[in-house]
């Protein structure tokens, strides 16, 4: 969809052009405010900056992925949020969905970067292993796509958990090098909006807070921005009340889950992961994994399939013990040693006091002072 | 020796007909303070534990009727955590402030006595010889094992807290979070639920210490840590 050579629009006549309605547009406002947990006084100032702000250049680039991201992107809820992201940005690249093809295509990116002050959204990683040969587009390696992309660029977008962690080409034991987009880019500001895939809406408010406000949102330790991350889905679930009852799924298809009670035996990661699924969710606000009866992966939290896996299992399995075996079940066993070493030691240590005090030895020098007296005082 | 050392013979013993006990000394090794703090550790721990194992293996399976039982257990667990982590507080401040057998030196084998003190206990455990080490408080190797378990409770109290920053907002959140860029947080579970098993398996060790050193030195230790006082033949202090 590369707009050629389109005249800067701003993003409100280019949504009145692409037939939305100034109705459609306060309503996409409002609900973007909510989005970023903004208050709602807000939502005009949001509708001010959209109205006059200049549609943003934006590069889509591809690495190792599932293209989950762009599905995302591509379905999101109809006709809505992403329709009218589609006409608010100017997408001049991105792989799977432009119609440009070959030198045309390059040549468009290549134009856009040259402009500057760019958005570059970055969907999967980066590998660096064999210098980069895992993954190469046009001749060119991931790595170096990347480096001349985010070169002047505004910002850049992390979609999913693969650009924003490494994700799962990255996991254990990554043999391409898989690569965070984070650790790569220097110098230019990199927000992370990781999930599997990435939940548009949270695209969508991102860059409307960054046209807004001029600059991308607040963000968490890892990253994040915390409108979307801030609150741990455990926090928010609506099997949380469960939870806290203590009513507990036990075996898929039992009857606690056929009335829709908490997960959390079934390896549910909510406790462990922040993102805003419950409240966000997905497929046009209809479901989200957990309403769906699926505990939480914990698709959004870095390493998620080193560190949240065994999926089904609530705790990771024990390094070296293999996944049936639980913490439990060491832990008791590290209890049953000592006792069985202890109750060893204290037969071998009786059986030396007793040949001591046989070898007519005097076992303690207690006894030398206070004999009689120190027997009695044993129970 | 200190302050606290009583002459021999005090009522007790002569009640208890235990004969001349002249030969010893009575001593008041643990303070009220150190008596209370380790039976309120203990306690805690016992509480912590339950609920802890019931928060990572919810083992009651309720009926249908909605209740709180997870609640309860996880509210139980904060209020025993800090009831615990008090006691640790105050326990470190009596380091610094009790007695000589409270001191942090106890714990960590500075001088060159304390070293050959806790080379005597590892004999005394290695069958090496007969006789336990002679020293009224702790012996240097318990001492160092008293120090691991400080540093299994100091993980464990980082841990928790860092838990509970993730339903918090703040102070907490903002005094823990490096937790979580150090550690993915089921890791911090694990470890945290892991340090659970560690600390009942030190429980093991140290009952089995206690009455091991009942019997072979017969010092009274396992009753001191009811009373404070520990008894001691004069020519050995
Ligand atoms: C010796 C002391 C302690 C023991 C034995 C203990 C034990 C446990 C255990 C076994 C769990 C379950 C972990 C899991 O499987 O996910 C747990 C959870 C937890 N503990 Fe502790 N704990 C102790 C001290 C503390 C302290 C000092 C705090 C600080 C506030 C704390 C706060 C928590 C929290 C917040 C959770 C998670 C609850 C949840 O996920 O809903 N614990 N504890
Ligand atoms: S289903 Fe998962 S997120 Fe929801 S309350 Fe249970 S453990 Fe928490």
């Amino acid at each position: 969809m590369p707009v050629l050579a389109a005249p800067p629009r701003s993003v409100l006549d280019s949504l009145l052009n692409s037939g939305v309605t100034r109705r459609r547009f306060l309503e996409f406002c409002t609900a973007t405010t909510a989005v970023l947990a903004l208050p709602i006084k807000f939502a005009p100032q949001i509708a001010q900056a959209l109205e006059t702000a200049e549609k943003p250049t934006v590069i889509w680039l591809e690495f190792q992925d599932c293209a989950g991201n762009t599905e995302s992107f591509l379905r999101a809820r109809a006709p809505g949020v992403g329709d009218i992201l589609l006409d608010v940005l100017d997408v001049e690249y991105h792989e799977t969905i432009m119609a440009a093809a070959g030198d045309q295509a390059e040549a468009a990116k290549e134009a856009a970067i040259a402009k500057g002050g760019h958005i570059v959204i970055v969907e999967g990683s980066v590998p660096t292993a064999a210098n980069g040969v895992y993954c190469t587009i046009g001749g060119k390696t991931a790595v170096q796509i990347l480096a001349e992309a985010t070169m002047g660029a505004a910002a850049v977008i992390n979609t999913g958990t693969c650009s924003s962690y490494g994700g799962i080409p990255a996991a254990s034991p990554n043999p391409t090098g898989a690569t965070s987009v984070p650790d790569l880019v220097s110098g230019v500001p990199v927000i992370n909006l990781p999930g599997c895939p990435v939940n548009v809406d949270n695209v969508v408010a991102t860059i409307v807070h960054y046209l807004t406000f001029g600059a991308l949102p607040a963000v968490d330790g890892h990253g994040r921005p915390l409108f979307a991350y801030g609150e741990r889905i455990h926090d928010h679930c609506e099997r949380r009340a469960h939870f806290d009852a203590g009513q507990f799924v036990e075996e898929w298809g039992d009857e606690a889950h056929r009335k829709g009670w908490c997960l959390y035996n079934m390896g549910c990661k909510g406790p462990s992961t922040f993102h805003n699924c419950p409240t966000q969710r997905w497929n046009g606000g209809t479901s989200w994994p957990i309403g769906a009866g699926h505990g939480c992966v914990g698709c959004s939290e870095p390493d998620f399939w080193d560190t949240m896996t065994p999926i089904y299992g609530r705790l990771p399995a024990p390094p070296g013990f293999g996944v049936t075996t639980s913490v439990d079940k060491i832990g008791a066993g590290i209890v049953g040693l000592t006792a069985a070493g202890f109750a060893a030691h204290g037969i071998a240590k009786t059986v030396q006091r007793k040949r001591a005090e046989r070898a007519n030895e005097t076992p303690i020098e207690i006894e030398t002072t206070a004999a009689p007296g120190e027997e009695g005082a044993e129970r | 020796m200190s302050t606290e050392t009583t002459p021999a013979t005090p009522a007790p013993d002569a009640a208890l007909g235990l004969g001349p006990t002249l030969e010893c000394v009575t001593v008041k090794v643990w303070e009220l303070p150190v008596r209370v703090i380790h039976w309120t550790v203990f306690l805690s721990v016992v509480a912590l534990s339950i609920t802890g194992f019931y928060i990572g293996t919810p083992f009651v399976r309720v009926s249908p009727e909605p209740g709180f039982l997870m609640g309860w257990m996880r509210a139980i667990h904060n209020l025993a955590a800090f009831v615990f982590i008090a006691a640790i507080l105050a326990r470190v401040i009596w380091a610094f402030t009790g007695n000589q057998w409270a001191r942090w030196d106890q714990f960590i084998a500075v001088s060159k006595e304390r070293r050959t003190n806790g080379w005597d206990g590892f004999r005394f455990y290695a069958f090496m010889t007969s006789k336990p080490p002679a020293v009224l408080g702790h012996n240097a190797l318990a001492g160092a094992t008293y120090l691991v378990l400080f540093a299994m409770f100091l993980t464990q109290i980082v841990m928790g807290l860092a838990l509970l920053s993730l339903e918090t907002e703040g102070f907490l959140a903002s005094t823990t979070g490096w937790v979580f860029t150090v550690l993915p947080i089921p890791w911090v579970r694990f470890i945290h639920h892991l340090i659970m098993w560690l600390t009942w398996g030190f429980v093991v060790h140290h009952l089995y210490s206690a009455i091991l050193f009942d019997t072979e030195e017969k010092t009274g230790v396992l009753s001191s840590i009811f009373t404070g006082w520990k008894r001691m033949p004069v020519d050995r202090l």
